[in-house]
């Protein structure tokens, strides 16, 4: 069934079943019954998302207290910004960060997909062990993070101590150095099931004829693999690359709950320098600024990445 | 690459050449034949080889796991003090008792999470059936802009509207409310929801919707007799991703929830981990870890197909 009707699927969107063709009053009552089903959806994102988006320009322009009147004070808080040590401090950090976790996602994350993508007795098996770290979620993990990376009682040092590596009562956590070391190290284990999955699910959808004829043709492993499978995997690989890229750019939970931005503010990501001055100073004027220009430079990084990732694919 | 090379190693020296051979189409995918069933060529030695890398694998990203369940069940003083042989075996469920009959409270925690996480997966897959109904089976001026405006909310990343969002759910006197909450959740999961639904309901054979309008159904009934059952993997799908999203989501939580009494778990054990309610105690810490990643695992485990699905969708179409 599903198979006779997915050629003819692409034209039937655009021909309407019959009871929506009758009469134009007919069809006046079903674009108003659309209209109906579809307002629920558009409502919420009208209300939570889209508002908020407008109001936080709004609240940019303004010194908005967290409780008080407000006045007017135009590109104030924007021009502070270019001088707040602290914000700038974090978004370099968070781009530093970024750049420093996503070669190692993605590559750990293709390599894991090469392996999982047959339908090798395991795999499946394989693919939700893997999987695992990104479905539980990076706060609880965070926690045991703390736990572990404890000076002398935490697992991290024991083990690594026994190795020669560190000493049993290096600090993780204090130091900006081996805290961001360990986030990384973290966030690498946590995500790369993510990008596996995404790219073991482009990987799949290639037609298999064409591994069948660069056989035949004596292409190798690793030329086969380069000339078929990463050209035509570009759509994925650009949705993926998007996702970790904006994902670390957006980075919260792990360096509030392992080293709450310290030492000093040296490990704080832009996210938290946003929440802090909003809920921590009450300056929520400077915060919504703060918060236009990540909308900004998110914007930029996405539209630059996939530019860039799907321009020259035809 | 050569970092992680040696991972698929013994499975590409085995039989490189069938490697492509034995790919699987995609879960959802269209054409193609189904793989050649290399399996039976392959030399058993080859997927013996495939089968340990894997195991070995597999244990990089489930062993750090199993190891903090096996740590939360270790007293607190195992667990605050330099590993010793002699108390390292005794395990006790000693830190799950405090933590859940203390005066931490954490069974309210846990239920508030609970709360907000089904009611986001309801909500959402309400919502998205609702939506994908709509945009799938009814042309309507100016559907196409609507469309757009919902997945636009995939474009904007949610932390970065935590402040206007605050204000405004304070005004709405939504802030420190489970259902204000759940409804900022319902939102960011729409896109993705609303995509998934509106794809089954285009997959929808169009002589079903019509027999079922010859046949006298209304609109709603249509929906919720015939379509339905045809159309409920896309309403797992929606539902497991919110549930998800909800279960393990920190930031929203920590900014809207200032009521120690409403908050959802993973803010809760913040001030464990900060010694609000005294000493700081790892063990209750690790303890409520464990409790915040036990159902994301049993719900992932039982209905992955659903999130595989999702995803492949999302991967291959977005």
């Amino acid at each position: 069934m599903a198979a006779t009707e997915a050629p003819g699927a692409a034209p039937a969107a655009v021909r309407r079943p019959r009871w929506l063709r009758r009469r134009s009053a007919a069809d006046r009552r079903n674009a108003r019954v659309g209209l109906a089903f579809t307002f629920p959806a558009l409502l919420l994102v009208g209300a939570f998302a889209l508002f908020p988006l407008g109001f936080g320009v709004y609240i940019s322009l303004t010194n908005w207290p967290l409780v008080g009147p407000y006045h007017f004070i135009g590109l104030s808080n924007y021009s502070s910004l270019i001088h707040d040590s602290v914000f700038l401090q974090s978004i370099l950090f968070t781009l530093k960060y970024t750049a420093i976790v996503t070669i190692p996602i993605f590559v750990v994350g293709y390599a894991l997909a090469v392996f999982v993508r047959s339908n090798r007795r395991g795999t499946t098996v394989f693919r939700t062990l893997i999987f695992l770290p990104y479905i539980v979620g990076l706060v609880a993990e965070s926690y045991m993070a703390v736990v572990e990376l404890q000076p002398s009682s935490g697992t991290a040092n024991f083990v690594l101590s026994k190795l020669g590596i560190v000493s049993d009562t290096t600090a993780w956590t204090v130091r900006t150095g081996l805290a961001t070391t360990a986030i990384c190290i973290l966030v690498v284990w946590f995500a790369s099931g993510l990008t596996m999955m995404l790219l073991m699910a482009g990987m799949q959808s290639i037609p298999t004829e064409l591994y069948e004829s660069a056989r035949v043709d004596g292409a190798s492993w690793w030329s086969a693999e380069r000339r078929i499978t990463m050209p035509l995997l570009r759509r994925s690989i650009a949705l993926s690359l998007i996702i970790s890229v904006v994902g670390s750019f957006l980075a919260f939970n792990q360096f509030f709950i392992i080293t709450d931005g310290g030492p000093g503010t040296s490990t704080e990501s832009v996210v938290m320098s946003i929440f802090q001055t909003a809920f921590a100073d009450t300056d929520v004027g400077l915060a919504s600024a703060m918060s236009v220009v990540l909308i900004i430079v998110v914007g930029l990084i996405t539209f630059v990445q996939f530019h860039y990732l799907q321009g020259d694919v035809d | 690459m050569a970092s992680v090379r040696s991972g698929h190693q013994p499975g590409a020296r085995s039989s490189p050449a069938s490697d492509p051979g034995t790919r699987r189409q995609a879960p959802g995918g269209r054409a193609g034949t189904a793989g050649r069933g290399g399996v039976g060529r392959r030399t058993s030695g080859g997927l013996g080889l495939y089968i340990m890398a894997g195991v070995l694998i597999s244990a990089v990203f489930v062993v750090p796991l199993l190891w903090e369940m096996f740590r939360s069940l270790q007293p607190e003083s195992t667990v605050s003090n330099p590993p010793s042989a002699a108390t390292f075996g005794h395990l006790t469920f000693a830190n799950y008792r405090t933590l859940l009959s203390g005066q931490d409270d954490i069974i309210r925690n846990v239920m508030n999470s609970l709360i907000v996480a089904v009611l986001t997966a309801a909500l959402t897959a309400a919502v998205s059936t609702m939506a994908g109904y709509g945009f799938g089976l009814f042309r309507f001026r100016g559907s196409g802009l609507v469309f757009g405006l919902v997945l636009l909310a995939f474009m904007i990343p949610f932390q970065a509207v935590l402040t206007p969002l605050f204000l405004e759910l304070h005004f709405m006197h939504l802030l420190n409310s489970l259902i204000g909450l759940a409804l900022f959740y319902t939102t960011f999961n729409l896109p993705v929801g609303v995509y998934v639904m509106r794809n089954s309901f285009l997959q929808v054979p169009r002589e079903i919707v019509d027999a079922a309008r010859v046949d006298g159904a209304s609109v709603t009934r249509t929906l919720l007799s015939v379509l339905r059952p045809l159309v409920l993997p896309g309403i797992a799908t929606s539902a497991l991703y919110a549930f998800l999203f909800s279960w393990t989501e920190f930031l929203g939580a920590l900014s809207f929830m200032t009521n120690d009494s409403l908050f959802t778990l993973p803010v809760a054990l913040s001030n464990v981990e900060t010694g609000t309610y005294g000493a700081i105690n790892y063990g209750l810490l690790l303890a409520g870890a464990v409790i915040a990643m036990i159902p994301c695992i049993v719900v992932y485990v039982a209905l992955q197909r659903y999130y595989v699905r999702g995803l492949v969708s999302g991967a291959l179409k977005g």
